[in-house]
């Protein structure tokens, strides 16, 4: 089982993984962090308290949008989708990262066996 | 609790929230929460088992609603930082684009037309790229300096446009009337004038309007609306008397009467207009804009 990676990092990483989610599909809060947790293996995982300040914060940046839509069960849900600002920040992001990895990978060799 | 008593989460977030949040993110988290109650009770967890790891989500509901707090009010101050991103990719890139030409006509063109014409466009970006970036102007540019502008820029759009539909020679009449005053009494020229008179009217009103729609106070809202008479006192009454002082014009200087004929024609009658379309909005008290 993937060990659980820490709140700080997490958090650090939470603007690659939102966007990296929202540019396959819409998706909404809940969601979001159920789908972060399942696809690392729960090694990253998002609770109420940290995905959503921090979907709030990329929206008044312009690089999601949210809108309520209603469902079958009859709980609304506000789903979130990248717009082109959030788009072309994740190309950059990813650079962003992968320089990061590599960085660390050479000071502390932290590269994949 | 009861067993199978479903909770009120909308009660609950707004309860643990503490300090007053936007119903739309009390409804947003509620939803999340009862999606992950209603999760672990389908896997068949006991209801205050369910409850428990729903409230789990937060450990410091003070915390989560002062950041939430916080990026709403970082609304404002966020778009501080970082330039709108049609300002920036968009509207720069133009006044750039329009500014360079603008400067390369000025010695390749004779024509007095196009450089106006380019001029004015830039002046026009200028003024919607410093509108769509409003909420990070101050008070002071928001309801005096931007109005202000946007008066003077539509008083010297009309006044291109008197000349270009009258004389269809750009600047002609500006120069004959500042030079030889005494050309307004008869002809075209006073007609030109009068009618440039008329349009200050409109011009004032919408810098004093602008102004009181920004939150200018009377004074934001007169200087607002007379700037183009303003600026025409700076030029005529300050820059050209300077200017003819230190490059030795003998004619200026000999005929000072001719400078004070400048100013009242081109400043303080024209201010009498401007205010008078600015009157009307000069009462009541401001209108934020939305």
């Amino acid at each position: 089982m993937t060990k659980r990676i820490s709140s700080k990092i997490a958090r650090g990483s939470g603007e690659l993984a939102i966007l990296s989610l929202l540019a396959e599909q819409p998706l909404y809060g809940f969601e979001i962090a159920r789908q972060i947790g399942e696809r690392t293996g729960g090694a990253l995982q998002f609770t109420l308290a940290s995905l959503y300040p921090l979907l709030y914060e990329m929206e008044k940046r312009g690089w999601v949008e949210g809108h309520w839509q209603a469902n079958q069960a009859g709980r609304d849900r506000r789903y979130y989708r990248l717009t082109t600002a959030g788009r072309k920040q994740l190309a950059p992001l990813r650079q962003e990262w992968r320089s990061f990895f590599q960085a660390l990978d050479s000071l502390a060799g932290v590269s994949h066996a | 609790m009861p067993e199978r008593m479903k909770p009120d989460w909308t009660e609950l977030v707004r309860e643990h929230l503490a300090v007053p949040c936007m119903e739309d993110v009390v409804s947003e988290l509620a939803s999340h929460l009862e999606e992950i109650y209603d999760d672990a009770r389908a896997c068949g967890t006991s209801d205050s088992e369910a409850m428990r790891i729903a409230l789990e989500q937060v450990d410091d509901w003070q915390a989560l609603a002062e950041e939430i707090a916080r990026t709403e009010s970082e609304e404002e101050s966020m778009n501080d930082g970082t330039m709108n991103h049609r300002t920036k990719t968009v509207l720069l890139s133009a006044i750039a684009v329009l500014f360079g030409v603008g400067l390369m006509l000025l010695f390749v063109d004779r024509a007095a037309l196009l450089p106006r014409v380019v001029w004015f466009a830039c002046i026009a970006l200028l003024l919607r790229a410093a509108a769509s970036e409003v909420n990070r102007l101050n008070l002071r540019i928001k309801s005096l300096w931007l109005p202000g502008f946007v008066s003077l820029t539509a008083a010297s759009l009309l006044m291109f446009a008197e000349e270009f539909v009258l004389v269809h020679d750009p600047s002609f009449y500006f120069t004959d009337i500042s030079l030889r005053p005494n050309h307004l009494i008869s002809g075209l020229p006073r007609w030109f004038y009068i009618l440039w008179l008329l349009v200050q009217v409109p011009c004032g009103a919408l810098g004093a309007f602008l102004s009181r729609r920004n939150g200018g106070t009377r004074v934001a809202r007169i200087v607002a609306g007379a700037f183009p008479a303003l600026t025409m006192f700076f030029v005529c009454g300050l820059l050209i008397p300077i200017s003819a002082f230190f490059e030795h014009d003998a004619f200026a200087l000999s005929h000072p009467s001719g400078l004070a004929l400048g100013v009242l024609i081109w400043a303080a009658v024209p201010a009498v207009a401007l205010l008078l379309g600015a009157a009307p909005f000069l009462k009541g008290s401001t209108l934020q804009s939305a």
